[in-house]
């Protein structure tokens, strides 16, 4: 081939050259061409090595479907691999090599796999090396992961960086009543039809240039400048560079734009790309038509190229493909190919396959020479320099003679682009009368629109674009006329179905799946191995897998496999499209979710003021949370113990905003919290707390927490950290479906208060000196479950409860978020007046598990009110949500793993949090029971835990169990002790 | 008293960032919010409604997904049987009529404005914001980065009401996407 740039023509700016490097040689081209154009333009053949056989592979279309020139763009951390360079946009800088291939495309040691081709049919790979005795029996499969760790090294395409992608990504939603996709002929008149008649239109194209098929048309500028000019008076909302990869339910359909791929020097201030969901009322596919190759030997040589990809580089690109150009083909569209070709200076010959192409005057006129009733049999060379020729009809060629070329441009067909739809349910239909598959008109509110409706002709398609938005103008409850409808098709003279050359007997190695090295001799093994559907030949073969998604080969698979089934194509059916259309980078899909913003990050009114303090913070859902505040020089551990020492000791404040906090108001919101706790709230006094435990439908803990009275309709309910959502949902969902005769409103209230936990023996002494009247946190004021609602100096409104998680005697003081940290800056200085201390999640967890306090740790959704030793909770007297359901005898069972403490028998042991607990004498399976929290207790001087075992203490008390943890190789004996290790009679917190 | 303190105070500085030129959306945090829910019960919605209408001057209260609002203050249906009232105390609800709930920390309040500020926030949210869909006085609740939100487009602008507990995370998500659109925070 020797492709050349000519001196005049095409849509590029001459005035710009653009400089890129292709394997580390520096090239030129000129702005507005694509990767691919200047590649041809500098005749490089050889761009690309194939999947599996490595064989050299060069420009095959000048879209999307492109099979051969993947190429990787980028270096460093911007290295994109499996870039299809025909839709690659040239920028100055641009930085492309070849994949796949060692030293370089143009030379590969890979290629050896192509000679041992015939020996590496589909599915070689797993007969031959998966159970191979005697290296695999049975069920084992490492000889088989061994080998595939090689074969996986010798067969692919490109690598991505593995560095952190330095580019950012948005998501965007758009709106609007009409979508139409595809700005060709028949998408650019549909959308201003649907414009003109008042409707919101957007129109979105995945080239950067606006026009379709009439890019690549060389009469067409006029048109072109005609329609964009309607366009741009119409009011329509235009996206360039943007792909419609998928449609979704109920108008739903997803973008790609990609921002920045062709810029230089992008503004950081853009992202890279975008991900758009678009909701639209109707929605037009003018996704245009793919043209399809044909299988024969050696057609995948470089210098083969769909002949309208050879059009459009010579209209739009000024790059003429070849100087000896053959057309092949099946169908009157390459007969402007060649004229086309033969105009621009090239020796062009067309073969047909049909006996008959109707009037020829005009091609002959040109110059163009004609062989009808002839197809390519065989290509020759390395890269393409002659065609062996076949005469005669499909299905009976003969051999004929040689043809030097330097270019063939082949035409199988035409294969509308119907994914978009598919996408939705709708299932193509075979039109044999044009050999390819169609869908309905019309599927769930989406539209099709020119040829990806099957329609041929420029004219036809833009009257069949206007008439799909008369219809979806119609469907919004516009009245409009009607619009004539545009019938499937437009050849002059009928296709000749033709999907694969060869003669009787004759070797070949013909490419149906190009990107995957699928061959038609890979169809037939498929059916000789016994697969007769469609699917299973796409996962024997791999045929459509890959990034193209089957755009080039599918239907050539499936005339091959009818051919093999002697059915006809409708019979052996064609495998579902599914999204994505081309292919979408998952940066794009992470938008601005990724790193720190991975998920968004919830801060109490004390972040910032704990941070001060030197907290160091963990995850609490999606809270961040102080977990211990060290000293200089201690570590984690002796952090925790110090602070829940000096809170035993003295006193402690403890950021505890994260709990869910709900408010729960109304004239019936006592009944209602007295049938979602299991114990009684029917009586709690105005001015009191109570603990409360909810259960599931199904007798299971939902979550525990306080509820405090406010006044006759008003409580504060406190949740779990982990639980306040699902809480809150809970009770919603129960107000307004099961009672929604009970007049209560529930309201998360989690981010209006901020709250502090003061515990320690002298927690009341530093309340006592920041709140407003002194004698509102008295004993007598303020006893253990009392609430008050009072105000801190400085006038801050301020609710206290006087409870305890920690088992000592304990606050929980809650201000208005805003006041957070002036609430905080007045609790600390007293707190150290008494040399009490902040703590953390770490020492919260020690002092809770030493006084045996669940938390989402045990209540893990398997664990009855029973089994967490908070039976006497549950009413008999009154029905409660769970009360019947908890009464199941598998829920009453006393062997059922109950909580308990557990304490290592050589107490300078230690245990792990998911350790097993195991019987001394059978150290297996899955134990007896098993450990939710463990920590060093100050108090006790040793190692402790909280856990379940079958049967509780009582089962355990003269035996020794096993905390058995195989993970991490470790066995400590330990003695099963009430889950109430410290303070069990609760002296300290009811002081 | 004590001042109260924004969860975004520290975290943003007013100024010029992002792209060149005119800028095209402006961010300001609302200070000191004053945010009261009313809830009724169905049967008592009317006068409920009616009720905080006139405590603002207006003669009927907004209907589902719709604010009304004077000097006063301002009236927002958030759901079928709740309002926010905002810049003002809310009248005296009796129990049978329904309750009312102080709700004034609970959020962050941006306010979001400039030529572009609804194309910015067609990025952000998934939100129908066209005029003709979302006209002024328009009241939604949605998800802002997975964050439930509550938008208000009010004269022009649109006032963004964010958990508290997410205002620096989601300020910073805003703060970034506004910056290719010119950003001014004042």
């Amino acid at each position: 081939m020797t492709a050349r740039r000519l001196s005049t023509g095409g849509l590029i700016d001459r005035t710009q050259a653009v400089d890129f490097s292709w394997d580390g040689n520096p090239l030129q081209g000129f702005a507005g061409d694509s990767l691919a154009a200047a590649l041809l333009a500098n005749n490089q053949r050889i761009v690309a090595r194939s999947f599996k056989y490595h064989r050299p592979r060069g420009i095959m279309s000048c879209g999307v479907e492109e099979s051969g020139a993947l190429v990787t763009v980028g270096d460093g951390d911007r290295r994109d691999p499996n870039v299809k360079a025909t839709t690659q946009e040239l920028y100055q800088g641009l930085v492309a090599s070849g994949q796949n291939a060692f030293p370089n495309v143009r030379f590969d040691v890979g290629a050896v796999n192509n000679l041992f081709g015939r020996f590496l049919p589909a599915g070689f790979y797993y007969k031959t090396f998966m159970g191979l005795p005697p290296f695999e029996s049975g069920s084992g499969t490492g000889y088989w992961m061994w080998c595939e760790n090689i074969i996986r090294k010798a067969a692919g395409m490109g690598s991505a960086s593995r560095a952190p992608d330095p580019d950012h990504y948005e998501h965007g939603h758009l709106f609007c009543e009409v979508l139409v996709v595809g700005a060709g002929p028949a998408g650019i008149s549909a959308a201003i039809a649907a414009a003109e008649l008042g409707l919101d239109v957007l129109l979105v194209e995945q080239d950067a240039l606006l026009g379709g098929d009439l890019l690549g048309q060389s009469d067409a500028q006029a048109s072109r400048d005609e329609l964009l000019k309607a366009l741009a008076a119409s009011g329509v909302r235009v996206m360039n560079r943007t792909t419609a990869f998928g449609l979704y339910d109920h108008g739903a359909a997803g973008l790609v734009e990609r921002v920045t791929d062709h810029i230089t020097q992008p503004d950081p201030n853009l992202p890279r790309q975008r991900f758009w969901t678009v909701r639209a009322q109707q929605t037009i596919v003018a996704s245009g038509a793919l043209e399809r190759h044909i299988a024969f030997d050696n057609n995948d040589r470089p210098g083969i190229m769909t002949a309208a990809a050879g059009r459009h580089y010579l209209n739009r690109y000024a790059v003429l493909p070849g100087q000896q150009i053959v057309i092949a083909g099946n169908n009157d569209s390459t007969q402007i190919v060649a004229m086309d070709m033969a105009a621009a200076g090239a020796e062009v010959t067309l073969l047909d396959a049909r006996a008959d192409i109707g009037d020829s005057t005009a091609l002959k006129d040109a110059g163009v020479q004609i062989r009808t009733g002839t197809a390519p049999l065989s290509a020759r060379g390395k890269t393409l320099n002659s065609i062996q020729l076949a005469r005669g009809l499909p299905g009976a060629w003969q051999a004929d003679e040689k043809l030097d070329c330097d270019a063939l441009l082949i035409s199988g067909g035409w294969s509308p682009v119907v994914n978009l739809i598919s996408h939705r349910g709708a299932r193509p239909q075979w039109n044999a009368d044009n050999a390819c598959f169609v869908v309905p008109e019309e599927f769930d509110g989406v539209r099709l629109a020119g040829s990806a409706a099957g329609v041929w002709q420029t004219q036809a398609c833009e009257q069949s674009g206007r008439h799909a938005a008369m219809q979806a103008a119609k469907a919004l409850g516009k009245t409009v006329s009607e619009a004539p409808g545009v019938s499937i098709g437009g050849w002059q003279t009928p296709i000749e179905p033709l999907y694969e050359i060869n003669t009787e007997g004759r070797k070949s190695k013909a490419f149906v799946d190009l990107q995957h090295d699928v061959s038609s001799d890979d169809v037939r093994l498929a059916y000789r191995e016994g697969y007769v559907s469609v699917e299973h030949l796409k996962r024997y073969t791999t045929l459509g897998m890959a990034t193209d998604g089957g755009k080039m080969g599918n239907v050539i698979g499936l005339a091959l496999m009818a051919e093999a089934l002697g059915k006809d194509i409708p019979a052996v059916g064609t495998t579902t499209f599914r999204p994505p259309y081309t292919p979408v980078a998952i940066g794009a899909l992470a938008g601005r979710s990724v790193s720190e913003h991975f998920r968004p990050l919830r801060r109490t009114p004390l972040h910032d003021w704990n941070l001060t303090q030197g907290a160091t913070m963990t995850m609490a859902g999606l809270w961040h949370r102080p977990w211990y505040f060290a000293r200089p020089g201690e570590t984690i551990n002796e952090a925790y113990i110090r602070e829940a020492a000096t809170t035993r000791s003295s006193v402690g404040l403890c950021d505890v905003t994260s709990l869910g906090k709900i408010a729960v108001q109304g004239p019936d919101a006592t009944e209602f919290l007295n049938r979602i706790y299991t114990n009684p709230f029917a009586k709690l006094p105005i001015g009191k707390a109570r603990y409360g435990i909810m259960l599931r439908d199904d007798g299971i803990v939902m979550d525990d927490g306080t509820t405090w009275r406010l006044s006759e309709t008003d409580y504060f309910m406190t949740t779990t950290t982990v639980n306040a959502a699902k809480v809150l949902t809970w009770l919603e969902e129960l107000l307004q479906t099961r009672w929604p005769e009970l007049r209560v409103h529930v309201t998360s209230v989690s981010e209006q208060w901020a709250g502090c936990a003061i515990a320690g023996p002298k927690s009341r002494e530093v309340l006592s000196a920041c709140v407003h009247q002194t004698r509102a946190v008295s004993n007598e004021a303020l006893p253990f479950m009392g609430v008050i609602e009072t105000a801190l100096q400085g006038g801050i409104p301020c609710r206290i409860a006087r409870i305890s998680f920690s088992g000592e005697m304990a606050f929980e003081a809650y201000v208005p978020s805003d006041y957070g940290p002036a609430m905080m800056d007045l609790l600390y200085p007293q707190a150290a007046l008494h040399e009490g201390c902040l703590y953390g999640l770490e020492a919260l967890g020690t002092m809770r598990i030493e006084k045996g306090h669940v938390t989402g740790a045990e209540l893990d959704g398997r664990v009855s009110i029973d089994d967490a030793g908070l039976g006497k909770m549950a009413s008999p007297n009154k029905a409660f949500i769970g009360s019947v359901l908890r009464q199941r005898p598998e829920l009453m069972r006393s062997d059922r793993p109950q909580l308990v403490g557990i304490f290592p028998k050589d107490r300078n042991a230690t245990f792990n949090v998911g350790a097993l607990l195991c019987a001394a004498d059978e150290i297996s399976g899955m134990g007896e029971g098993w450990i939710t929290g463990a920590t060093h207790s100050p108090e006790l001087g040793h190692w402790i835990g909280l856990g379940f075992i079958k049967g509780g203490v009582d089962a355990w008390q003269s035996k020794i169990a096993v905390a058995a943890d195989p993970l991490r190789d470790q066995q400590t004996e330990v003695e099963i002790v009430s889950p109430h290790m410290v303070d069990p009679s609760g002296e300290r917190m009811h002081g | 008293m004590a001042n109260r303190l924004s969860a975004l105070a520290g975290h943003y500085s007013p100024g010029r960032f992002g792209a060149e030129g005119q800028a095209g959306v402006h961010l300001s945090v609302v200070a000191d919010l004053r945010l009261h829910q009313v809830a009724a019960w169905p049967d008592s919605l009317p006068a409920v409604g009616q009720l905080l209408a006139n405590s603002i001057g207006q003669a009927a209260k907004p209907g589902p997904g719709c604010a009304i609002s004077s000097e006063q203050g301002a009236v927002l249906r958030i759901e079928p049987l709740k309002f926010w009232l905002l810049n003002l105390d809310p009248p005296t609800i009796e129990a049978e009529q329904g309750c009312s709930l102080d709700l004034s920390h609970s959020r962050t309040c941006v306010h979001i404005d400039g030529p572009q500020a609804q194309e910015f926030l067609g990025r952000l949210l998934p939100l129908d914001l066209r005029a003709a869909a979302f006209p002024d006085n328009r009241v939604a609740s949605s998800a802002l980065h997975h964050v439930g939100v509550t938008l208000w487009h009010r004269g022009g602008g649109y006032d963004l009401f964010i958990p508290r507990g997410f205002a620096v995370s989601i300020w910073e998500v805003l703060h970034a996407t506004a910056l290719q659109f010119g950003l001014e925070i004042s």
